[in-house]
């Protein structure tokens, strides 16, 4: 063997090989992950049949429940979602149904609303943590993405030390060294965020990926973790809602206006906090209604949680009690990293540094393929990450807009829309994989990005062609859309200065700050 | 690492071997101690429970790093070879009920 490399060298290649093996997943992790902070908002501008009534969920609740009374008296247990302040969907399921299943209701007449069938914003969340694999596989497969991530984060503070003695001898100017400063810079700013969200992201299906102490302690049997954990809200999912619940057989009794619950809802989690009502045999003397908060009434993921009271009489038969300490850190933890508390401006916060992540995670797949270049001309490997760099990074922004775009242009009545769409989604990230097969890195590079500046930019103008109305939500999605358009705009302006220059010149030239002049 | 295992192919084993201790033994190595952590806290037992999944992340993440640069290979394996003593440790009931 040759001489032994160092500590640093070693961590070195660590993070060079896990942060470029793992980093193509990573990005489109991170960057679904950024999009779905506002994954209510997106849903209702793909849903441009809703339209904001400022109508209130305590008159809301009882509009539902008129539509509910009159269609579905007999139902073992009915669900509301009520509009809130991220979205003005009004939508009703009854016996159990799934989410997706529900129908959407008019706040003010009360009539079912034809929305069209769309995959919505879901679809960034749900992609973030699976990949859009096989549910369990995907969450396996995202787990071990951040382990990697923490790996690469590690591995590049222990390298980052000895950077920062070579600070003082820093000098200005090479092309390579300007996207080090870049990935170090967005690296160390955010590393708190960095770390927060990727262990915070791992902590939420700890469960799953290290069952070891379920298995030690519980024999297995994560049931009965689960009901040790919280045992008065296992003894309150025990009845009510399942789609086999059995009929009861109490006799009839009128059931009270759930607007009423509502208002106590309010009352207890706060105005503008309560996310839905479910109603568990209505119509019959043993009623329960439930009152569910959102998820961001505080840092603690509230999932699941709820006020229960007697339908009848309407009387508060169960609250949620304080989760014991370790439970509560746990609760904490997943509410971290969903970001539902905070309202707005806390969005606002983790969708910018999303974007900061994203960008530590591009530019550091960048920084691979600028490094190698200079050292080689015919590297097959190096070809290969060039063209995946530029179909997972510009690619997959063109395939997030191409879906948004897709859900204005495909005819709304459309069967099977949804699935559409997604094929639209795939179809175009397929074809920018291929486009960048096809025509050399600089020219991929910024015609992708090109597009992905149209596509963004004119969003805004698709958004006012094709909806009646428009809105705040829908007004801050276009108009991030048109600044995101604008930088990607900027980068592809970059991009052909740099290619005339020949390959081994630095793709983008950012002079560090405290350069000399 | 890499440049030298590029040059022959025992070096390519040395280092899939490597990666292979890093990532699965480094997993098996963790289970045992998260066992074995939950098992010993003086808690209750959901409280224990939940700690020692939520350090199990950085007891795999400090394995892996550890594993994956360390010099000697056989240390590494030595560290692999730590997962019984824990797993005796985090599943004794287990253990003595199949003995019998």
């Amino acid at each position: 063997m040759a001489r032994a490399p160092s500590l640093t060298q070693s961590m070195s290649g660590v993070h060079t090989w896990v942060g470029l093996l793992l980093g193509w997943a990573l990005f489109a992790i991170f960057l679904t992950g950024t999009l779905a902070v506002f994954d209510k908002e997106i849903d209702w501008w793909m849903a441009p049949e809703l339209t904001n009534q400022d109508q209130g969920p305590v008159v809301a609740a009882n509009v539902a429940q008129r539509w509910l009374q009159a269609n579905h008296p007999t139902s073992s247990s009915w669900t509301i979602a009520l509009p809130t302040e991220r979205s003005p969907r009004l939508a009703v399921s009854v016996d159990g149904q799934r989410r997706g299943e529900n129908t959407p209701l008019d706040a003010e007449s009360g009539e079912p609303l034809a929305v069209r069938d769309t995959l919505g914003g879901a679809f960034f969340f749900h992609f973030h943590y699976t990949l859009h694999l096989p549910r369990l596989l995907g969450v396996w497969v995202v787990g071990f993405a951040a382990m990697a991530m923490l790996v690469a984060l590690v591995s590049g503070i222990i390298i980052h030390k000895k950077i920062f003695k070579d600070f003082f001898t820093f000098r200005p100017a090479k092309g390579q060294r300007s996207w080090l400063d870049g990935h170090n810079a967005s690296a160390v700013l955010l590393l708190p965020f960095h770390l927060m969200i990727t262990y915070t992201g791992l902590a939420i299906f700890c469960v799953l990926y290290m069952p070891a102490a379920v298995d030690a302690l519980y024999g297995g049997d994560r049931q009965a973790l689960f009901r040790e954990a919280d045992p008065a809200a296992a003894a309150q999912t025990g009845r009510g809602f399942g789609r086999d619940a059995p009929k009861s057989q109490a006799p009839a009794a009128p059931l009270l206006a759930l607007g009423q619950f509502v208002e106590q809802g309010e009352a207890y989690y706060g105005r503008g906090m309560v996310a839905a009502v479910s109603v568990s045999d209505p119509g019959q003397a043993d009623a329960r209604v439930t009152v569910r908060p959102v998820l961001g009434n505080r840092i603690e993921l509230t999932k699941g949680q709820g006020l229960t009271y007697d339908g009848v009489s309407g009387a508060l038969l169960h609250e949620p009690a304080p989760a014991r300490a370790s439970l509560l850190t746990q609760r904490v933890l997943a509410g971290l990293h969903f970001a539902q508390f905070g309202g707005y401006p806390m969005r606002w916060l983790y969708f910018l540094c999303g974007l900061v992540s994203c960008a530590m995670i591009g530019s550091g797949l960048v920084l691979y393929a600028v490094k190698k270049r200079k050292q080689a001309r015919d590297d097959r490997f190096l070809a290969v990450v060039e063209r995946l760099n530029v179909s997972v990074i510009a690619g997959l922004a063109v395939a997030c807009l191409a879906l948004l775009w897709s859900n204005r242009l495909l005819p709304a009545a459309l069967e099977a829309r949804a699935s559409a769409e997604l094929a639209a989604f795939f179809g175009v990230w397929l074809a920018t994989l291929l486009h960048a097969m096809w025509r050399p890195p600089f020219h991929a590079w910024r015609e992708q990005l090109l597009v992905a500046a149209v596509l963004a930019l004119a969003l805004p103008l698709l958004d006012f062609l094709s909806a009646d109305t428009t809105d705040r939500v829908r007004l801050s999605i276009d108009s991030a859309a048109a600044m995101m358009g604008l930088v990607f705009g900027w980068t592809a302006w970059k991009v052909p200065a740099l290619s005339a220059k020949g390959r081994s010149e630095p793709l983008l030239r950012v002079r560090p700050a405290g350069a000399a002049q | 690492m890499a440049r030298t295992a590029a040059k022959d192919g025992r070096a390519w084993q040395v280092l899939l071997l490597r990666i292979v201790m890093a990532v699965l033994g480094g997993y098996a190595f963790t289970y045992a101690a998260t066992a074995a952590l939950a098992r010993l806290l003086p808690f209750d037992r959901y409280d224990a429970a939940a700690i020692a999944m939520l350090a199990s992340f950085v007891v795999y993440l400090t394995f892996v790093l550890w594993a994956l640069t360390t010099r000697s290979s056989w240390r590494v394996l030595l560290g692999v070879m730590a997962t019984l003593p824990l797993a005796a440790i985090g599943f004794w009931p287990q253990l003595l009920e199949g003995l019998r």
